[in-house]
């Protein structure tokens, strides 16, 4: 799918030319905006680039080039047919491709769920390349996991062998009702969002990796990326780069009490956590404020970097 | 009482296998892979013939069961409708038969697995069949 397949009505609020490259055997998008240090902000599961809207302008106003990757298997990226193609690893090494790829350094970056584990994957195994990180509603460490993911109804049984085919896959649920249920201003979202989210995952086949990311969140001692969160979690905690913290006030999937605290925790110098009206995807609550935040932080930044 | 029922192989002249619903991780869950091996006795039957099922509407389904190496079998399962040659599948009624199956599956597995739970799932996100 290219960029002309998205409705009229999103491609006014993502007017961004779009760009292809090969990682690591498939053919990723991503908008590459302004000029300056680079900020790669990630998405998760079921979101894409589009997640970002309101980041665009005042990153590249302020002096920041902006890359927007979609995650293969989501957005304008390739979306492979195969359970098979996706993993933890798999997906950092896909990312590690496109930012070696483009040559970035002193790269600020932004991860949300899933993005979370694939950015700081790429960031703690390429830390020479990195200057900043900032996370919201995401985690890196295997166990425990959010209380949410533990539910039989409706987390496991949404994604459950079969279950999550015919509802993630033929009834799309995450995308049609999943986000829906995850914002505050749902009518907002309804009006303005949520034909961007349903346009770029057409078709049942199409939407894969949006129960196949549910199975690979640790659950367990046994879980198959137990070993590479165990990682993430060592390396994060001897991490001295500068970071963010922001969370949404009513995030009820990485609650801020428990998820916000635990990074704190682990990188006890980063700035936050700052609460912002929002549950999970809280970039369609709060996206003016969270860009303005990503400015302000990496304007301080800029000052001490200057200062040393 | 579940309204779907595995039976026997049935007579396929005139029918075609039309492909309606794919598992690559029939296992994610391993109570899921028992339900499957011994509602159609796989361990000892393997590959030698699908698993068969009637649904509410009265269409069979073939239950096609899927190996991979160094994994236990099945490791995945294809369900396909078996719809007359030539003519066009009815969505409506292979997505109500499917959520039928779902139900009998998840009601076989038991345990922490309740019809309840994946009704009110299908409930909360408006499926159509689930309404």
């Amino acid at each position: 799918m290219t960029e002309p397949s998205l409705p009229g009505a999103v491609r006014v609020q993502w007017p961004y030319r779009p760009r292809f490259a090969r990682v690591n055997g498939w053919r990723m998008h991503y908008v590459d905006e302004g000029t300056g240090d680079p900020v790669v902000l990630l998405h998760g599961n079921p979101t894409w680039g589009f997640l970002y809207r309101d980041f665009v302008g005042p990153l590249t106003r302020t002096g920041h080039r902006v890359i927007i990757p979609d995650m293969i298997g989501f957005g304008l990226s390739e979306k492979p047919m195969r359970d098979d193609a996706h993993s933890l690893d798999g997906h950092i090494a896909n990312l590690t491709a496109l930012l070696r790829g483009l040559d970035l350094t002193r790269i600020t970056l932004v991860c949300h769920d899933w993005g979370g584990p694939t950015g700081l994957g790429f960031a703690l195994s390429n830390l020479t390349r990195v200057r900043a990180l900032m996370l919201m509603s995401t985690w890196a460490w295997p166990l425990p996991p959010a209380e949410f993911h533990t539910r039989l109804f409706p987390w496991r049984m949404m994604h459950a062998p079969l279950v999550g085919p015919y509802l993630m896959g033929r009834h799309n649920v995450l995308v049609t009702r999943g986000i829906y249920l995850s914002v505050v201003d749902r009518a907002r979202f309804r009006e303005r969002a949520q034909a961007a989210y349903e346009a770029v995952l057409p078709d049942p086949a199409s939407r894969l990796l949006t129960w196949t990311w549910p199975r690979w969140i640790p659950l367990d001692k046994d879980a198959r990326a137990v070993e590479r969160f165990a990682w993430l979690e060592q390396q994060l905690a001897a991490c001295t780069l500068p970071a963010l913290l922001v969370w949404g006030r009513e995030d009820d999937v990485f609650d801020p009490t428990t998820f916000a605290a635990r990074f704190k925790q682990l990188l006890p110098h980063a700035e936050g956590p700052h609460l912002v009206t929002g549950r999970h995807f809280l970039q369609e609550d709060s996206g003016p404020e969270i860009a303005a935040l990503i400015v302000d932080f990496l304007k301080r930044l800029a000052q001490t970097e200057a200062r040393a | 009482m579940s309204d779907v029922k595995a039976i026997a192989p049935p007579p396929l002249e005139g029918l075609r296998r039309a492909f309606v619903l794919a598992e690559d991780r029939i296992g994610h869950y391993p109570e899921f892979r028992r339900f499957f091996s011994t509602t159609f006795d796989l361990d000892r039957d393997g590959l030698k013939q699908p698993g068969y099922v009637a649904a509410p509407s009265g269409t069979c389904y073939a239950l096609v069961f899927i190996g991979r190496s160094g994994e236990p079998f099945p490791a995945g399962v294809e369900i396909h409708a078996l719809v007359p040659a030539l003519e066009p599948l009815n969505e409506n009624t292979v997505d109500r038969d499917l959520w039928a199956i779902l139900k009998w599956m998840v009601a076989g597995v038991g345990g922490d697995w309740t019809v309840r739970d994946v009704e009110e799932t299908g409930r909360l996100y408006r499926v159509p069949a689930a309404m």
